[in-house]
């Protein structure tokens, strides 16, 4: 089989009332790293969750090329891989043993397998501990082995629920190193995730999820290109502080804790820094930074939530 | 630090047949004999001194412990090992990886699930069986009894076994909160312990009650093992196959079923 496009066609996922998805349609080719961006309870987990087997669609269809991947579980389990969110069940096993073992269950041959575990050991940095008991591993080290698990024979999909949740900022980057990886030898990559920033810098596309409904799909830039000629101004109020009232230039602003960001277009940058030094001289604010819009401002603005890191809601 | 190379996308087809599930069997024996290597000596070490316990203690009920009671005791200890740990000690670990939050990982791994179960059995199986054995080894030595072991135990130790098994295994997974399936196993073992004919002969019970156990499995696990122990301790032990077999037929069916669902 040549084509192993993977496709969602009017997904939809209903648990008594709620709709966690909700005619979801999206298509992954090989060797595209995807990302599903949306806040918790968005519906993002459902939906991989199916794509697994794990769940059945309340109607809808996940085809991979030509496997109908609801009607035969089996089959999904085989060509897709899963990191699941939670943690791994790894606290009897050693590293080098827990990756190799998953590799074979995975139709792996035990030789190679065993020779792509160690690589993988040593790409992730992780030999320090590749004898050490999984209970006795930290969570970012044993986040590292569950990842390696999954892809050290990885199937057609791979499905990556928040991988890098709290693996150290070094490893973090030899972890995305691996994700390219995946996607260079042909597999289609679903990052689910919500730390948005990480996300623009790794993915080739991305859907953001918001209550159920997938509400833009397309590449990070393509996604940027409403907000293109925007700047964001950031305002780090005096704690305690009120938001002080917006200029007409604003066009949106969000405060979280004690930083308001509020996004302008480029050729109001001079009125902007005069009003934030305006801010400062009145005690209202402490500093201000004016930067390029990012992902994040687009996330904002869609979902009416700022990305998980920083934790809070758009006012306005 | 050299990097790997990128690692090809697999499979280019989907495995089915007898050698996949053998293969997927095996492996899955492994990653649950592996999962619990630190937990197995203690677990199996509790068996026998539950079993081994059981077999003693209940001989302090009265200082000459007639022979007959002593073989409906014995035997009927080896039952209720089989069952502990089929119903009680398999969904707790089952609820375990539920708490632990490591149930979605497991049951997305790449093999038929019914080898995930089989496996699940043949688990099952090593931490009760040194149990069984050591009860029945304790209770002869305690009680000097006329034992006359013939090969149709091994029949009768499976079915029970299995039962269990996948009763437990069936309820584990079709019951959402791990804390409910804890409660349930509780109560069970107290059920059975109590009011079903395991360590006495059925004509202790009130009628009713005897009439209600003719249709529940538990007799009959204790009578077909006492067709294999025992000689002409238990008649009808071709009935209690029956029924037992039909037990073990339905939970093996209603496991496949709880397994093969998806919410």
């Amino acid at each position: 089989m040549d084509d192993w496009t993977f496709r969602a066609e009017q997904v939809t996922k209903v648990f008594g009332e709620l709709r966690a998805n909700d005619g979801i349609t999206l298509q992954v080719r090989p060797g595209e790293v995807y990302g599903l961006l949306g806040p918790n309870g968005a519906g993002k987990t459902t939906l991989v969750k199916q794509v697994i087997g794990l769940l059945k669609p309340s109607s809808g269809s996940l085809t991979l090329g030509t496997y109908d991947l609801v009607e035969d579980p089996d089959a999904a389990r085989q060509l897709c891989s899963y990191l699941p969110q939670a943690q791994m069940p790894i606290d009897s096993f050693k590293p080098h043993q827990v990756i190799s073992l998953t590799g074979m269950i995975r139709g792996g041959d035990p030789v190679t397998v065993r020779q792509r575990s160690e690589e993988m050991i040593e790409a992730l940095d992780i030999g320090e501990w590749r004898d050490t008991m999984g209970a006795r591993l930290s969570g970012g080290i044993k986040r590292l082995v569950g990842f390696a698990m999954v892809t050290v024979w990885p199937g057609r999909v791979v499905i990556l629920d928040e991988p890098t949740n709290d693996v150290d900022p070094r490893r973090r980057r030899l972890l995305w190193e691996q994700i390219r990886r995946l996607g260079d030898g042909g597999a289609s990559v679903f990052l689910v995730t919500h730390n948005v920033l990480e996300a623009e810098k790794s993915v080739d596309r991305l859907a953001i999820i918001n209550d159920g409904r997938l509400i833009a799909e397309g590449t990070p830039s393509s996604l940027k290109s409403e907000d293109r000629g925007r700047m964001r101004l950031q305002l780090m109020m005096v704690p305690g502080h009120a938001t002080p009232e917006m200029p007409a230039f604003v066009h949106h602003h969000t405060r979280v804790g004690n930083n308001v960001m509020a996004a302008i277009s480029e050729a109001d940058s001079a009125h902007a820094i005069g009003w934030a030094q305006e801010l400062m001289r009145l005690d209202e604010a402490e500093e201000y930074a004016l930067a390029a819009t990012t992902l994040e401002d687009v996330y904002i603005r869609m979902t009416g939530h700022v990305s998980e890191d920083m934790g809070g809601e758009v006012q306005a | 630090m050299t990097a790997p190379q990128a690692v090809e996308a697999t499979p280019f087809t989907v495995n089915a047949g007898v050698g996949h599930w053998l293969q997927s069997y095996m492996m899955m024996t492994r990653w649950e004999l592996t999962s619990l290597r630190m937990l197995l000596p203690l677990i199996v070490a509790i068996q026998i001194v539950i079993g081994g316990g059981f077999a003693l203690g209940v001989g302090l009920l009265s200082d000459q412990m007639p022979t007959r009671a002593a073989l409906y005791l014995s035997t009927g200890v080896t039952v209720v090992t089989l069952i502990t740990v089929g119903l009680v000690m398999g969904p707790q670990l089952v609820a375990n990886h539920k708490t632990a939050g490591t149930y979605d990982f497991m049951w997305s791994l790449p093999v038929p699930r019914t080898t995930q179960a089989v496996a699940w059995v043949t688990v099952n199986s090593v931490i009760a069986l040194p149990g069984m054995v050591a009860a029945l080894l304790i209770a002869n030595w305690r009680y000097d009894l006329p034992l006359q072991v013939t090969l149709s135990i091994v029949p009768a130790v499976l079915l029970t076994i299995v039962t269990a098994t996948m009763v437990g295994y069936a309820f584990a997974h079709a019951i959402r909160k791990p804390m409910i399936t804890q409660l349930i196993t509780t109560l069970v073992i107290f059920v059975i312990l109590g009011f079903a004919p395991i360590n006495f002969p059925p004509e202790n019970l009130p009628d009713w009650l005897a009439t209600v156990n003719l249709g529940l499995p538990f007799y009959h696990m204790a009578v077909v093992m006492r067709g294999g122990l025992t000689e002409g301790l238990v008649t009808n032990v071709g009935i209690s196959y029956l029924v037992l077999g039909a037990y073990t037929v339905a939970s093996v069916v209603v496991a496949a079923w709880v397994v093969g669902r998806r919410d």
